[in-house]
């Protein structure tokens, strides 16, 4: 119960940042023909399944941690709720791909900027129909290049088992966000970090593994 | 036809209603008395939990759970072991937390909220919070059981929880279940177990 007070004060630190540094997108690879011109992001596009994560949250050297939770609740958006370790909801939103819609926020969140930085991270990292305009490799990835209004998605699935391995979030010349996925199976991503270049953000996502015995 | 399912109706309504029923005036007091009696006893507590994170629009609870430890006045460990381990103390003013084996500190100081939550957290694992000025209480009997509903007075307190309801065990009068109630659809179960009271804590418990 204790959720508010703790973390809150390391939020403030997202407000003073913004700070623009470079990070040139070299694209150095291969140009490939159009094997597909869509991609379907498998990690979060199951209607049945509850996604919980541990969140960890560094944001310019200090951490904030809790619970990420996500489910697809309609053909196109997803709820989406974070909660301290002791259950407290942080934040409460619907996100789709043209709509955002807020349930509840503590008032220590409730920062346009910091709202916005969220809003983008998770509807990346939520979207699930890419199209395809471009290809390339590299030795290990087939490079799908998808447009994503004035800016691009990058999106590296391993040539070997297919698997989505990173989606890299670009302006016309730099990197803004990368995701970086490790899944088993393609169809659940057990570790997912989400790297931000022009602000120091970064936040790691660990998936919870449910108790084998569900006793009360 | 229609008397039956009016009597049905009724039945039904009826039996659950008995579930959960008010306490008299004299239970009330007698049942205060009974809970302020062990939890002035109380000098450490340690106790098993398993907590359940209920949201309106998940298909399962999310489980976690640990181990507690409190120690007389203010010294206390809520410690996540699965599926992660969390740990934070409130300790002398300072917030610790280790997750992961990744320490951090937080210095609250003098702080009001602090000193109220770690109240609140106390108060809920020993029983004894019935305090009429910061809280709306209202009392139950269940089978066995006895339930004690808190609605916070202070607004700040209010936008966090809603409502919290404490269930004791009728024959320990301990604190057998934590439940904090964030709106009508979503809460926080927490459920205690292997409850040991003033069994030796040694401090170096509440270093993390």
């Amino acid at each position: 119960m204790q959720k508010s007070t703790i973390p809150f004060f390391l939020i403030n630190c997202f407000l003073a940042l913004i700070l623009v540094s470079c990070g040139s997108v070299s694209k150095n690879y291969t140009p490939k023909k159009l094997d597909k011109t869509t991609y379907e992001a498998p990690y979060f596009s199951d209607s049945k399944t509850d996604y919980v994560y541990k969140a960890n949250i560094t944001v310019y050297g200090n951490e904030l941690s809790g619970i990420f939770i996500a489910k697809k609740i309609n053909d196109t958006t997803h709820r989406v709720v974070f909660t301290t370790e002791f259950g407290n909801k942080l934040l409460d939103f619907e996100i789709s791909e043209t709509s955002f819609k807020i349930n509840s926020i503590v008032s220590e969140l409730d920062r346009k900027i910091l709202i916005n930085t969220l809003k983008e991270d998770f509807r990346l990292l939520l979207k699930k129909d890419y199209l395809i305009q471009e290809q390339f490799e590299n030795e290990s990835n087939d490079i799908y290049k998808s447009k994503d209004g004035k800016r691009d998605n990058y999106l590296y699935v391993s040539k070997k088992e297919e698997k989505l391995d990173k989606i890299i979030h670009t302006s016309k010349r730099k990197e803004k966000i990368t995701l970086i996925f490790s899944s088993e199976n393609n169809i659940f991503a057990e570790k997912i970090q989400i790297i931000h270049q022009n602000i120091n953000l970064k936040i790691e996502l660990n998936y919870f593994k449910p108790e084998e015995n569900t006793s009360n | 036809m229609k008397t039956k399912i009016a009597l049905l109706i009724l039945f039904i309504s009826g039996s659950l209603l008995a579930q959960e029923q008010k306490m008299s005036a004299a239970e009330i007091a007698a049942f205060k008395e009974d809970v302020n009696v062990v939890s002035k006893k109380i000098k450490t507590l340690s106790t098993d939990f398993v907590q359940y994170k209920h949201l309106d629009f998940l298909s399962k609870d999310i489980e976690t759970s640990g181990k507690m430890n409190f120690k007389e006045p203010n010294l206390l460990q809520w410690q996540y072991k699965k599926p992660y381990n969390y740990s934070i103390v409130f300790k002398n003013g300072k917030i610790l937390i280790n997750d992961e084996g990744k320490k951090s500190a937080v210095d609250i100081g003098n702080s009001k909220i602090f000193a109220r939550i770690n109240k609140l957290i106390i108060g809920s694992v020993s029983g004894n919070m019935f305090d009429d000025k910061e809280f709306t209480i209202s009392y139950f009997k269940l089978k066995g059981q006895n339930l004690a509903k808190f609605i916070p007075k202070d607004a700040t307190l209010k936008k966090y929880i809603k409502q919290i309801e404490l269930t004791f065990d009728k024959e320990e009068a301990t604190v057998v279940q934590v439940k904090l109630l964030e709106s009508s659809e979503d809460y926080t179960r927490i459920v205690l177990k292997n409850k040991v009271i003033n069994a030796k804590i040694d401090d170096s418990v509440f270093s993390n």
